[in-house]
């Protein structure tokens, strides 16, 4: 089964989520955690990849509709189910990216 | 594909290149016995069958990656010699995120090289309640000692890491059993924890299998076995660069582990009770911040807290900053500004004996199986108890602040903060997880349990054998590695004796 490249589902969801917990990382560094994140959901096992693909398309198309932008704020928020764990699984991948790449990330994102 | 160009180290083990040993890949390939997978399991049986003079083919789907070529525990290492990155999940309430190895050498790369004997009690049960023959606990536990002289099995000579040592210091402080448990290391004359060299399967039995002639393919994926009735013919694979090739073999040995195995099984027509009875040790983690610096990024401690064993055990975790962050971040909005402490905290876990039980699926059109794990009442709450537990000792050892790893988590900084966290914990908030995967081809003559027969062979098949850790009938409650080990050993052994060879 081909797979489609999941960068531009997941990137924009990834950029604003990672904008929306660590106001201070800069733009060049959220790129690459982006990127990161984007390259590990492709590189994830079918089932979960398919899931996960589908998960991030709704919350992209939802993204996109006026006032959209919302929904971000929502899910970095609430536990939901199912689409929570896609915001819990982005934000894990940022994280552990961010702290090993620059360990001295400040908790908003920012440098000491 | 690109062959590995590295040298490989002298363990206790003979000395060997495995760049000379490697095997190009080619269209068409022949051998008498196929080994699929390289880990703990395939390699032993390389090397046991290979020194009985067989004819001896050994495929890895990932690639061959020395050790010091990446850092331990790190994202590299993850992308370089896990499974998907490392992101590997069993779908469930909750899910439970997993890794398996997928590299030369398998999960003996990677792992924490933390070694237990095989349980006699357990093997016991496992003789009677699956009716194993010929499973003799004595006849294991002679093997695990030939195993602890190839991998150098030994404790510290000299000082543990502070994050170990802290572990060690609360369960005493609690009156509670703990143990350094040896590693599968070798260390310079008094040389502490961190300048230990992992013994892994690269080091040791692969060069063994090498020098007595056995070939070894990495990059190279099983994608299904070819049959004529009861009797595999051969081996369709794929490269790494996608190319096609087909295996020709008498005999195969699956040891691609419990969730590969079963995968490999299904996909070539072999189901029966193949992958229907995954079992795992789930764990549940906390971050813990102490006044002085105890983090070790590179290593993880070497003391276990085993007073509720086997039900439950306390360890500690790979600590990297990034890991750190991650076992924060289900609480990110209270937690966040402890990351800056990180050289403060280690991550420690609570891991369970679960009475649960998985499936692993090969699904037709797709690249990988669905597995999928249900954890019992039973299990949610000693899940509780144990982060609870390991909660409590962790303020004994003297962390001033405790960060469990669910939502809603408490900051725990004395005991009533305990008790909040007793009262919220809820397996379906936390990260759970687990490194240890088994039974799904478990092993005896109880055909209404078991896929495979006492020596691995696949029922329903004449040379079709599971020789990894899919055979243990049950998670044995400890690191399996050694278990996995010494059960492989027996198995090739049995194999060498029925062809009227000497192992």
């Amino acid at each position: 089964m081909r797979s489609v490249p999941s960068l531009p589902l997941v990137g924009p969801f990834a950029d604003r989520l990672l904008a929306f917990d660590l106001p201070l990382l800069d733009d060049q560094r959220r790129e690459r955690v982006v990127a990161f994140t984007a390259r590990r959901v492709d590189g994830m096992p079918s089932v979960m990849r398919i899931g996960v693909v589908t998960i991030a398309a709704l919350v992209r198309i939802a993204m996109a509709v006026p006032g959209g932008q919302r929904v971000v704020g929502t899910l970095a928020r609430r536990p939901l189910p199912l689409v929570g764990e896609y915001a819990r699984l982005v934000r894990s991948l940022g994280y552990a990216y961010i702290w090993e790449t620059w360990p001295d990330t400040l908790p908003n994102g920012g440098t000491p | 594909m690109t062959a590995h160009t590295g040298t490989i180290q002298t363990g206790t083990a003979r000395t060997g290149t495995a760049r000379d040993s490697l095997t190009a890949a080619q269209p068409r390939l022949i051998t008498d016995v196929l080994i699929i997978g390289s880990g703990a399991g395939g390699a032993t049986t390389a090397a046991v069958l290979a020194e009985a003079g067989i004819d001896v083919l050994v495929v890895e789907e990932g690639p061959w990656v020395d050790q010091d070529e990446v850092r331990p525990f790190s994202l590299e290492q993850m992308d370089r010699q896990y499974r998907a990155g490392g992101v590997t999940v069993a779908l469930g309430l909750p899910s439970i995120a997993y890794t398996e190895g997928r590299c030369a050498g398998g999960g003996t790369e990677v792992n924490s090289g933390l070694y237990f004997r095989p349980p006699a009690d357990v093997v016991d049960r496992w003789r009677t309640e699956y009716r194993i023959n010929e499973l003799d606990a004595d006849q294991l536990d002679a093997i695990a000692a030939e195993v602890e002289t190839a991998l150098s099995v030994s404790t510290v000579p000299g000082k543990t890491t502070p994050a170990s040592e802290l572990l060690r210091d609360g369960a005493i402080a609690l009156g509670w059993k703990q143990n350094e448990i040896p590693r599968w290391m070798t260390y310079p004359p008094g040389g502490d924890a961190v300048t230990g060299a992992r013994q892994s399967m690269t080091r040791t039995y692969l060069p063994r299998a090498f020098a007595a002639g056995a070939r070894m393919v990495v990059g190279c994926r099983v994608d299904r076995l070819l049959s004529l009735g009861s009797r595999a013919l051969a081996a369709e694979v794929t490269y790494a660069d996608g190319s096609p090739g087909t295996i020709r073999c008498r005999s195969v040995f699956v040891c691609g582990g419990a969730i590969q195995s079963p995968a490999i099984l299904q996909r070539s027509g072999i189901r029966g009770l193949v992958g229907k009875s995954l079992a795992v040790h789930p764990t549940v983690k906390l971050a813990a911040r102490f006044a002085d610096e105890v983090n070790v990024p590179d290593d993880v401690p070497v003391h276990q807290v085993k007073e509720f064993a086997p039900d439950l055990s306390f360890g500690g975790s790979a600590s990297q900053p990034g890991l750190v962050a991650l076992a924060l971040s289900d609480q990110w909005a209270t937690f966040s500004s402890a990351v800056t402490d990180w050289r403060r905290i280690s991550v420690y876990y609570a891991a369970i004996t679960s009475e649960g039980r998985g499936v692993v699926r090969s699904l037709p059109g797709l690249r990988d199986p669905l597995v999928t794990y249900r954890l019992t009442h039973r299990d949610r709450e000693l899940l509780r108890s144990g982060l609870s537990r390991l909660a409590l000792l962790m303020l004994e050892a003297g962390a001033d602040s405790v960060y469990p790893s669910f939502r809603g988590a408490p900051c725990v900084r004395n005991r009533a903060d305990l008790a909040v966290m007793h009262d919220r914990f809820g397996a379906s908030k936390a990260g759970v997880m687990t490194v240890h995967l088994c039974s799904t081809v478990p092993l005896g003559e109880d055909r209404g349990r078991c896929a495979a027969d006492s020596f691995g062979r696949v029922h329903g098949t004449s040379n079709v054998w599971v020789n990894d850790a899919s055979l243990l009938p049950t998670a044995p409650g400890v690191n399996p590695q050694a278990t996995v080990m010494a059960l492989a050993i027996r198995n090739a052994r049995h194999f060498v004796e029925s062809r009227g060879l000497t192992s």
